[in-house]
């Protein structure tokens, strides 16, 4: 029904964090401690991102550009030095209590959950907590259960879980309320292949077939691509790309690595240095570059947004007997690399 | 949201609490003794230096008796309701604060649920050294059995008042992080202190321990009329009335302390 309205809106989002300068020289410790002097440090800076009803966003940045902050900004967690957040409508620094009851949260660092009860007990506070009704509860904790395979570890004290098992245990007990959003804060951090594999179906599932709105932060680029229609990239603090994936790889452009294997010798076209782009003959635009040529095999780097790899290829068989081809898209992992 | 619910929810939190802590029963078992150990090893330190020297500027034993079971009685409410309030430096540097905040619950109702700590040690010396220096008082004629309901009284308003002392100094921590010192001075030191007549102090540290750290008005005060009859029993109820305001500035003080709240990096 609010379906026009946006899930999540943030405006204008500042954070500054204060911390004392340390001295150095004679006396540093005593003189830190009496100090007036003050570094402001600005985590995020002015920040403004709407996100829609059902939107499975990624947000992306290097260690401590502020991912963190904004999503515990976002949980009210944390006040904003200025600027706002709404929840559905709802201002979490205003009213923590009413819009926490309409989220879910995961951090993948920390657990949830009561560390010395069982994985059950947990989840029968949560549902005291939430007001969740109890029929309602049985058959959310079924479905989850299921879905993440809780039951071989339902009676086993949380401290005693493998990271794999917590982390399962974790992110249904942030769905046993139903809550409209699911903040995610890295969810598959050291968690093994299959383990990945396993979360990162669910939170499809959650995300397609129960409609939950989810912003997922991560370091695992096959997380963002797997799961992701959007991505938001930080980096100090500021906002440096927001849109889809693919706009992103075009953005950044990086080129396709194309190795050339040639039976016997091979004659390169006239300018023989290497990384003077080579002219298709076609237009100035469109060229590509020759990075290295060996004895029998030439690298070449092109962008396929300019250059088809068939009149590359075209060109290339006109140098001498083509034995192997290779190409090699840009990994994600990459064209975020350049981004940051 | 009823009380009913808050009720129900505070139940819930205590039981898989102590549930929790019964998971390791040795450390939890063994605790308790000890705790009972030293409060009445300390006890019998202050009776035997009161003994050897009878009154103390002119508080017999009884009264120092009195004041010490109000005060330890008193503490103890304050700490089995509030346990981890007094325990917010471990929030706060390792950020633990963040769970409490992404719930449905107000942080103070979720603190004052964690890490629960049964104190029957506390509980009976304090019970046993308020029935001795009553009966002994009763005994003399110096009060009625009406001192009782006054005390009881007493008590829940010194819980209060120790409560709010214990939320303000924690609140501090949100701009300090560590505050294991400053909980010293204004919660072991200054309880300590007020377990002794306060006329024994010089002026400045009683009007310290009235004004600044309002710990005297949890014993000594209530104490100048329960036990001597002095000012009138208007004394008590202005008491209560303070530790109502005391309570309204801490917990005021509390909700803008969260707002400053840093977490930590991750």
């Amino acid at each position: 029904m609010k379906n026009t309205l946006p899930m999540i809106e943030v405006s204008g989002l500042h954070k500054q964090f204060r911390t004392p300068v340390v001295k150095e020289g004679r006396f540093a410790g005593i003189r830190t401690l009496f100090t007036r002097e003050y570094r402001m440090k600005e985590a995020v800076k002015d920040i403004s991102f709407s996100i829609q009803k059902g939107d499975f966003v990624g947000y992306i940045g290097p260690n401590g550009a502020g991912k963190s902050t904004t999503i515990k900004m976002l949980t009210g967690i944390l006040h904003p030095s200025s600027g706002e957040v709404k929840i559905n409508g709802i201002n979490p620094h205003k009213h923590r209590r009413q819009v926490a009851k309409r989220l879910g949260v995961v951090f993948g660092q920390r657990s949830q959950l009561w560390w010395d009860l069982p994985v059950k007990d947990s989840y029968d506070i949560l549902a005291h907590m939430y007001k969740v009704a109890p029929d309602e509860k049985e058959k959310r904790q079924g479905e989850m259960g299921e879905l993440l395979d809780l039951k071989e570890f339902w009676l086993t004290p949380v401290r005693k879980l493998s990271l794999g098992q917590r982390m399962r245990a974790d992110i249904a007990a942030s769905m046993l309320h139903d809550p409209d959003v699911l903040f995610l804060d890295e969810p598959t951090i050291g968690l093994d292949v299959t383990a990945k594999r396993s979360i990162r179906g669910f939170l499809k599932k959650l995300n397609s077939e129960f409609g939950k709105t989810i912003l997922l932060t991560t370091h695992d680029m096959d997380d963002i691509e797997q799961l992701c229609e959007r991505v938001m990239v930080i980096n100090h603090g500021q906002l440096s790309y927001e849109g889809t994936i693919e706009n992103l790889r075009d953005k950044i452009g990086l080129p396709t690595l194309i190795r050339v294997t040639f039976h016997g010798t091979y004659q390169l076209p006239a300018p023989q240095d290497q990384c003077l782009p080579v002219e298709l003959g076609l237009d100035a635009e469109r060229t590509f570059q020759i990075v290295d040529a060996g004895s029998h095999e030439v690298h070449i780097e092109a962008n396929r947004q300019q250059v088809k790899a068939m009149d590359i290829l075209r060109m290339v068989s006109g140098w001498g007997e083509v034995a192997d081809i290779h190409m090699e898209e840009p990994d994600f992992e990459d064209v975020i690399h350049r981004v940051y | 949201m009823t009380i009913k619910y808050w009720l129900d929810l505070y139940a819930v939190l205590i039981r898989s609490s102590i549930r929790s802590r019964m998971q390791y029963k040795f450390n939890f078992i063994l605790g308790t003794v000890l705790a009972a150990t030293i409060q009445i090893a300390e006890f019998l330190m202050i009776s035997i230096v009161l003994n050897k020297f009878g009154a103390v500027k002119g508080w017999s034993l009884y009264e120092v008796g009195y004041l010490f079971a109000v005060m330890t009685l008193a503490k103890t409410l304050y700490r089995t309701f509030a346990s981890d309030v007094h325990h917010l430096e471990r929030y706060l540097t390792t950020g633990e604060l963040d769970q409490l905040l992404t719930r449905p619950v107000p942080i103070l109702l979720a603190l004052m649920s964690q890490n629960i700590r049964l104190m029957p040690g506390e509980l009976l010396q304090g019970g046993a050294i308020l029935y001795w220096s009553m009966h002994g008082m009763i005994s003399s004629g110096q009060i009625t059995w009406l001192a009782l309901p006054y005390t009881l009284f007493v008590i829940v308003t010194g819980g209060v008042i120790l409560f709010s002392i214990g939320l303000a100094t924690a609140t501090v921590g949100f701009w300090i992080t560590r505050i294991n010192e400053l909980q010293t001075l204004t919660e072991d030191a200054a309880q300590t202190a007020v377990r002794y007549p306060l006329v024994l102090y010089p002026a400045w540290l009683r009007s310290l321990l009235l004004i600044v750290i309002p710990v005297g008005f949890v014993g000594y005060v209530p104490s100048l009329f329960i036990l001597r009859g002095e000012y009138g029993s208007w004394l008590v109820y202005g008491i209560a009335l303070l530790a109502v305001i005391c309570l309204v500035i801490s917990l005021r003080f509390w909700k803008f302390g969260l707002t400053r709240y840093q977490s930590t990096g991750s």
